[in-house]
């Protein structure tokens, strides 16, 4: 009932934010920029100044809504979106409103792609700089590739919480063009642009405060950068408070953790909406019940038995599109598909799930589908909840975005106590 | 079949791979496809050290701590030819020094359909590059399909 009453106000919240951002593209303040948002939800942002910010109290409230779509590259599937706004620090008016943030509890922090920000607000959130002078920048690991771009700070609002000052990656900009030769070098893909990264930005929620605390003593290639000049940068440590940090931890107020709720998707859909709740046992809405908690070690794993394997590297992620584990006897699909699986008949298979406190949940199911299939018979949908692929790491079993369907699912930040135990831990 | 017939050269390499390692402590990866030797030719650029060196039926590892705390393998065949790197930890290694040759097939090869900063699998030819994890734990292997030693199963190379 608490969930149904969360998720109605989160689609009102979006829904007054839509017409607002979409109608009223005034509020004037300063912009000067176009809005992008004519076209509906592609990869528009409104123009900077108010049209988003509190006003009529839409954005009120620990609750923001969140939607599986086809994304600003229109080719998204299994990826959770939200709408953050970013504020100059201090300001409560020179902000602008980014949609399509992917939701991800498999990282740490806020990154924009720095091309949704318009040049005015690009220009009002300061580089960090170090004491030294330099500016300080990131080459941000993710396994398919990296994210180049300064740290920089600001207000970062989300539904009607807000964490001051906090530090974000800025993607792709500009001013820093020139990627690092030992970032580069770290592989894959380079996402410094919207239709590489499949997304405006991302919400890094994971159950840790910080993206990479080994950072903050010493050099390492490939991580953090101090930069004399924004196009001359060479791997350095940076301050642990410097570091791009997971704004919730940041909130004034329910700061502990987040829970997302999911309706459940029994097979392909075009989209399913509903919330991303931030707090647990701090509000009414947020109440631990009798949730079973798995404590999750310090690289957010935890123990999933499958097939009679326990593997230990395995984690639960709303950033992964698909289920990927091994298993040699299913069939994996041929053509541009090949890391995805497809058995003839759709199966359904058993695991379950150990926390490192111990703690077990047995005998959940979950199905796989034939991967090319369900994209033939639904090339316009969005939600695959039975799309999963291989993993190389056969000791990890990644239970993606299709765990959270039909579920609430509570990530509590490290360190954090609530009344079903201590973070960082996993409960649903 | 053993990698080295002697019990005697055997010891002989193993002593003289912890030498190495002792006498230079800048000593690190080797580059997929060449030869062993190159695991000294750039120990200096990752600042690593090795942890171990392993016999294993039908190849050799060793493995390599980074500075960033990311552990490296390299699987070298008994030809004397790394045939497989792998790494686990929070930071990717230098690939371009541990791919040498494959890393421009690696980073220019299509992209498969469904790409999600979680996974990715690349096939160019006679290089396969499999990736798999998430921040803070990032997983990932490197090989040459035709030149995995016979009895050596994929599975092993982690």
């Amino acid at each position: 009932m608490a969930s149904t009453r969360a998720l109605q106000w989160g689609l009102c919240i979006v829904l007054c934010m839509t017409a607002i951002s979409c109608g009223g593209g005034g509020g004037g303040a300063g912009s000067g920029s176009s809005s992008g948002g004519v076209g509906g939800s592609s990869s528009s942002s409104s123009s900077g100044g108010s049209s988003s910010s509190s006003s009529g109290g839409v954005t009120t409230g620990n609750v923001a809504n969140v939607t599986v779509d086809q994304g600003p590259t229109n080719n998204s599937v299994n990826t959770l979106f939200t709408m953050v706004t970013v504020c100059a620090p201090g300001s409560t008016t020179n902000c602008q409103t980014i949609d399509h943030i992917q939701v991800d509890t498999g990282s740490y922090g806020l990154r924009v792609l720095a091309p949704i920000l318009t040049a005015a607000m690009r220009s009002a959130l300061p580089v960090e700089t170090l004491t030294s002078g330099k500016t300080v920048a990131e080459c941000t690991q993710f396994v398919d590739g990296f994210a180049w771009g300064p740290i920089v700070t600001a207000d970062v609002q989300i539904a009607g919480e807000t964490a001051k000052s906090v530090p974000i990656q800025s993607i792709g900009d500009s001013r820093y063009s020139s990627v690092p030769s030992d970032c580069s070098s770290s592989g894959g893909t380079a996402e410094n642009t919207v239709a590489s990264f499949g997304a405006n930005g991302i919400l890094g929620i994971g159950p840790f405060e910080i993206d990479q605390p080994a950072c903050a003593t010493s050099a390492i290639a490939a991580c953090y950068y101090a930069c004399t000049t924004a196009t001359s940068c060479t791997s350095s440590a940076v301050p642990t408070e410097m570091l791009v940090a997971n704004p919730v931890t940041r909130f004034a107020t329910d700061n502990n953790g987040t829970i997302i709720v999911l309706p459940s998707a029994p097979g392909p859909a075009l989209t399913v909406s509903g919330s991303l709740i931030f707090g647990i046992d701090t509000q009414a809405n947020n109440q631990s019940g009798t949730q079973t908690v798995l404590t999750v070690d310090q690289q957010a794993e935890l123990l999933i038995t499958y097939n009679g394997q326990t593997l230990a590297n395995s984690f639960i992620d709303s950033g992964s599109n698909g289920i990927f584990f091994t298993d040699s006897t299913i069939s994996k699909c041929t053509s541009t598909l090949t890391d995805f699986y497809c058995p003839a008949n759709t199966l359904t298979l058993g695991l379950s799930i150990e926390g490192v406190n111990g703690t077990m949940v047995n005998n959940l199911t979950f199905e796989v589908g034939n991967a090319q299939t369900m994209l033939n018979a639904n090339p316009t949908f969005n939600v695959f909840p039975q799309l999963a692929g291989t993993n190389p790491n056969t000791g990890s079993f990644d239970y993606g975005l299709a765990f959270f369907y039909g579920k609430r699912v509570a990530v509590a930040v490290e360190g954090e106590v609530t009344s079903a135990g201590t973070g960082p831990y996993i409960a649903f | 079949m053993p990698l080295f017939r002697s019990d005697e050269f055997k010891s002989f390499v193993l002593a003289a791979a912890v030498l190495i390692a002792a006498l230079s402590p800048r000593m690190a990866s080797a580059t997929l496809g060449e030869p062993e030797i190159t695991v000294q030719n750039d120990v200096d650029r990752a600042h690593a050290s090795i942890k171990s060196s392993q016999d294993r039926t039908g190849y050799r590892v060793h493995e390599i701590t980074l500075p960033s705390g990311t552990s490296m393998r390299e699987f070298v065949a008994p030809s004397g030819m790394v045939f497989a790197v792998t790494w686990r930890g929070p930071i990717r290694p230098d690939l371009r020094q541990a791919l040498g040759q494959y890393f421009e097939p690696f980073v220019s090869a299509p992209r498969a359909k469904f790409a999600d900063r979680r996974h990715l699998q690349i096939q160019q030819g006679d290089l396969i590059v499999q990736m798999s994890g998430h921040m803070r734990a990032l997983f990932g292997r490197a090989y040459l399909s035709s030149a995995i030693p016979s009895g050596v199963n994929v599975g092993d190379l982690h």
